[in-house]
């Protein structure tokens, strides 16, 4: 048995370093991928998934910190996965949700893993949704991924959710105009946090306003919290496993999550071939064409006809 | 990264966590933390490095470094913060590399890429 | 040093450039009417007393303490048999700044910590034994209360123990802290109550003690918290009264004082005192200059006695170094300098081994000497505002005034000073600055002497980190199952009960935080009733 499948075992049987490993070798997204996927894919669907994003500075670590003892009511296991943006310049990041959310209180029935973006082109979404199927697999019944909500890479991630949660503040018509169409789609749930500053009926009202335009039938409901101090937060749980009863209940829950495998088998597929084309391009072939090509020997579309079917050759 | 104690001077960690980061480190602050948060951050993200912020009494430190030790005995450990020398002697024999004030960054980057070399 | 070129650009902290010497011509327009003016004339940028330190020479004024309460009883009676004219009572921060007792989780978990860095007051009979045999009726005390959720309770516990010595709380004088800037921005605590919430509190103190204790200073605005964080002098400034503002509104919009009395309140504060000398000396002067022009463009108060800014310096502590303490007590030296000429009434200087431990016996005393031999041999007590009149001082102080009220404008525009605290924002400016003054130092731009450049080291001194006591943690522990034990409990209850009450109503928390005192509730208990009541705030951490 390869070293990769003895790690799978064990954390299926509930070693979290071995989990911990494996989340390290999804977030690289090497070739092993596929193999994990293979060891666990019988395991995976029983985990129900909520997705929390929102603009920065909207307290989505705080909230779900302050969800987790009401979510372990319902669920024996929450795993969380936060996500925050990789710098462009360095490729580092700082990843400072832990400080919000320690879940030391709750021992060993929460897990917390902090993800970097790590570039775009959805290798975020894919390792993501590999860890999230790991965490599904390992048992972790509830899992929770939080993102920033500000571009579509981030939004990307949430298509891996059953149940997304858009967080927002009081005042946010009037700061986020970008994103603003963008988080009123994504969301299937809507949480106005910080509601003890002033502006949140205002906010909810304009909310309440772009989201009618949206036409969805039922309205997403658009709950109000203070998460700091816990007000609110009993409401909104009850809000979310309402939006999942209502998922199952319409069948809902089984089409969004063919939709999701096809999502996932496209997003491996691109994978896999982006690496192929890399590994095409820094072939001698490739090289020699190139060169042709620069001086003019070779058109375009010759060069690329012939790359091509370089690509589609079996290899032995 | 991780500060043991309760009291709250945040000025080194930042620091050396945005100088980390802009060196190409993946920096998962977890803020103060005591034990068993950090066993348990080091051991559920993953970690090839833990830089722990220490700052008085040295028996505080010393638990934390013990409980890493014993969770990931492969995992490098380094320090930095309001240690007296007599300390940083009582930390590099239990294996940490220490960084007592006024030591460059240059270095701190230095060493978070020597002790993960090899990981 | 090295020969520099002379058209080399140089700058203060503040980042005005400055120039190879000045002429009455560099001074703006509009200070210099302000130069000729004499001190106790207004905008009092030269001082409110025309004889300034002839008449009241500063205040020595240390930061002591560790240990059990006797620890720290027996360090402030050192400090004073050595020559300090005021005490401040250090409460342990991993208790007092959290409110938690020493048997709480986060605590145990750093058991030896405790006492480290102040002594654990969990309740009145603690600061009973530390402020015993003190003199709460003639000297200026400080109850300690930094973190704006202690505050509260640390003053009542002061008060509480001054009562029941005999004393009248009309005559006593002295003052807490209960610092936003430090609360918020410098050491930011794992838990504490939200920033409206501390607005709440400290708007309490300052009604409560225009009523019942005129003479005490309620809230001191430590800008010495933003400063050691990042700020630069001209922010330090800025953000200053941009937190004084918030209190005044807040006091205005209650209408239940008078404003006059709340200025007053509000104007006992502290700066930090680094190593630029003359900037530093001028931000002293700016502040005075500021806080008169504010209290009457903004509140239509002119009074002087409203206008009579007190300053408390302390020296920088992030300013001394690990390598070759001894060093510091030149830099203690300097930046005290720096405060004296700046004209402030009260100082406290780092120890030299600040960068390694709280301060030993010796580095105290070293910290009251230098203040000593300022006061004894030097005659810089001899004249006031003493750089009054220099062209580079007084262009430096008109820079940094202009440039404090363009930071406090861009704290308007982050909503405020809470807003800008509860958003990062001002967390984002200080750490830029911290940054960047960190990779000066690595470059060599500026070089620190035993650390970047001379670092040949021949002292037969050694200095290795004081570590106070180790039975702080046991005794503390002991003494909380004793009152536990003696208390009356259904009194303590129901003090605690109205408390809560009070707490989620509108009143006034110090009445019932008197009682809560005086009936035996702990310290940790009362943090069950912020936390219960008030929830924790939202650290904006910067990423």
């Amino acid at each position: 048995m390869s070293a990769i499948c003895e790690q799978v075992d064990a954390a299926l049987a509930g070693s979290r370093p071995a989990l911990a490993r494996l989340l390290s070798i999804a977030e690289r997204s090497g070739p092993e991928l596929l193999e994990i996927e293979d060891r666990i894919s019988a395991r995976v669907g029983n985990a129900l998934v909520v997705g929390v994003t929102g603009p920065p500075g909207a307290g989505k670590s705080t909230l779900i910190n302050a969800l987790l003892p009401h979510a372990l009511k319902d669920f024996d296991g929450v795993g969380v996965l936060a996500v925050d943006p990789s710098s462009p310049f360095s490729d580092g990041a700082i990843l400072g949700d832990r400080v919000r959310m320690q879940g030391g209180e709750y021992g060993s029935s929460v897990f917390i893993r902090s993800m970097a973006s790590r570039g775009e082109l959805g290798g975020l979404a894919r390792a993501a949704s590999t860890a999230m199927r790991l965490m599904d697999a390992c048992g972790w019944s509830l899992i929770i991924i939080e993102t920033l909500g500000i571009g579509q890479v981030e939004l990307d991630v949430m298509n891996l959710a059953d149940t997304t949660l858009v967080v927002l503040n009081p005042g946010w018509g009037d700061t986020i105009q970008a994103n603003k169409a963008g988080l009123t789609e994504a969301g299937d749930v809507f949480v106005i946090n910080k509601a003890d500053k002033p502006g949140a009926d205002v906010t909810r009202t304009d909310l309440l306003e772009s989201l009618s335009l949206l036409n969805r039938e039922p309205p997403p409901p658009v709950c109000q919290s203070t998460a700091s101090t816990g007000d609110g937060v009993a409401e909104l749980w009850t809000a979310l496993r309402d939006h999942q009863d209502y998922l199952e209940q319409s069948g809902q829950l089984d089409s969004a999550r063919a939709h999701k495998q096809q999502l996932l088998v496209r997003r491996t597929i691109t994978h896999q071939l982006t690496h192929e084309v890399e590994r095409l391009m820094d072939s001698d072939l490739a090289t020699s064409m190139l060169d042709q090509s620069t001086l003019g020997q070779l058109d375009l579309r010759q060069t690329v006809d012939r790359l091509l079917r370089e690509l589609a050759r079996p290899r032995g | 990264m991780a500060k043991t104690g309760l009291d709250g001077h945040w000025r080194g960690p930042t620091i050396v966590a945005r100088a980390l980061r802009d060196a190409g480190f993946e920096v998962i602050m977890i803020g103060m933390a005591n034990t068993d948060d950090i066993v348990r951050a080091a051991v559920d993200e993953d970690v090839d490095l833990v830089g722990l912020n220490v700052g008085g009494h040295i028996d505080v430190a010393i638990r934390a470094v013990n409980s890493v030790q014993e969770a990931r005995p492969e995992v490098p450990i380094f320090a930095g913060g309001t240690v007296p020398p007599r300390s940083v002697k009582m930390l590099q024999d239990l294996g940490v590399e220490v960084y007592p004030p006024g030591s460059q960054l240059a270095d701190i980057v230095d060493a978070a890429q020597r002790l993960t070399a090899t990981r | 040093m090295k020969k520099q070129d002379a058209n080399l650009v140089i700058e203060t902290t503040s980042g005005i450039e400055l120039k190879a010497y000045y002429t009455p011509d560099d001074v703006p327009p509009a200070h210099r009417s302000r130069a000729r003016q004499a001190p106790g004339e207004a905008p009092y940028h030269r001082g409110f007393h025309p004889t300034g330190y002839r008449s009241k020479p500063w205040r020595i004024f240390q930061l002591s303490g560790f240990g059990k309460p006797e620890d720290e009883n027996e360090r402030i009676k050192f400090l004073l048999k050595n020559g300090e004219t005021g005490f401040i009572m250090e409460h342990d921060r991993n208790t007092a700044d959290h409110c938690y007792n020493v048997d709480h989780p986060e605590v145990l978990a750093r058991r030896e910590d405790v006492g480290l860095t102040g002594a654990v007051m969990q309740s009145v009979r603690d600061m009973a034994i530390c402020l015993d045999g003190l003199p709460v009726d003639t000297s200026f005390g400080h109850a300690g209360g930094a973190v704006v959720q202690h505050a509260p309770f640390a003053l009542a516990g002061y008060w509480t123990v001054a009562r029941k010595r005999g004393y009248d709380l009309s005559r006593i004088a002295g003052t807490g802290q209960s610092d936003f800037n430090l609360t918020y921005l410098g050491c930011v605590t794992k838990q504490q109550i939200p920033t409206d919430a501390g607005l709440r509190f400290n708007a309490d103190i300052i009604e409560f003690c225009a009523e019942h204790l005129p003479r005490w200073v309620p809230v001191s605005i430590a800008g010495y918290n933003a400063a050691d964080t990042g700020l630069t002098p001209d922010q330090e400034l800025g953000a200053l009264f941009a937190n004084a503002v918030e209190y005044l509104d807040e006091i205005k919009r209650r209408q239940n004082m008078p404003l006059e009395f709340a200025a007053k309140g509000c104007g006992g504060v502290s700066f930090r005192a680094s190593i630029h000398l003359f900037e530093e000396a001028a931000k002293m002067r700016a502040a005075r200059l500021m806080w008169s022009d504010l209290l009457q463009s903004r509140y239509g108060l002119t009074d002087p006695k409203t206008a009579n800014l007190r300053i408390h310096c302390v020296t920088a502590g992030s300013r001394m170094t690990y390598q070759q303490p001894l060093n510091n007590i030149v830099r203690g030296t300097v930046m005290a300098m720096a405060a004296v000429l700046g004209g402030v009434q009260s100082l406290g200087v780092s120890g030299y081994d600040e960068a390694l431990s709280i301060p030993s016996e010796h580095a105290h005393q070293m910290s009251v000497r230098i203040q000593q031999i300022l006061q004894e041999e030097t005659n810089l007590c001899a004249v006031t505002d003493p750089l009054g009149g220099s062209y580079y001082v007084e262009t430096l102080t008109a820079t940094l005034v202009e440039k404090a009220w363009a930071f406090f404008e861009q704290i308007q525009q982050q909503g405020g000073y809470l807003a800008s605290l509860d958003s990062g924002w001002l967390h984002a400016q200080a750490s830029e600055n911290q940054y960047k003054e960190f990779m000066a130092m690595e470059s060599g731009q500026q070089n620190v002497v035993g650390v970047t450049c001379a670092t040949e080291d021949e002292t037969p001194f050694h200095v290795d980190g004081f570590m106070g006591t180790d039975d702080a943690f046991d005794v503390a522990l002991e003494r909380l199952k004793d009152i536990r034990r003696s208390r009356h409990e259904a009194g303590a209850n129901a003090a605690l009960k109205n408390l809560e009450a009070v707490c989620r109503s509108d009143r006034n928390i110090m009445p019932a935080m008197l009682d809560a005192l005086e009936s035996d509730v702990t310290l940790g208990e009362i943090g069950d009733v912020y936390r219960e009541v008030f929830g924790d705030w939202n650290t904006p951490i910067q990423t």
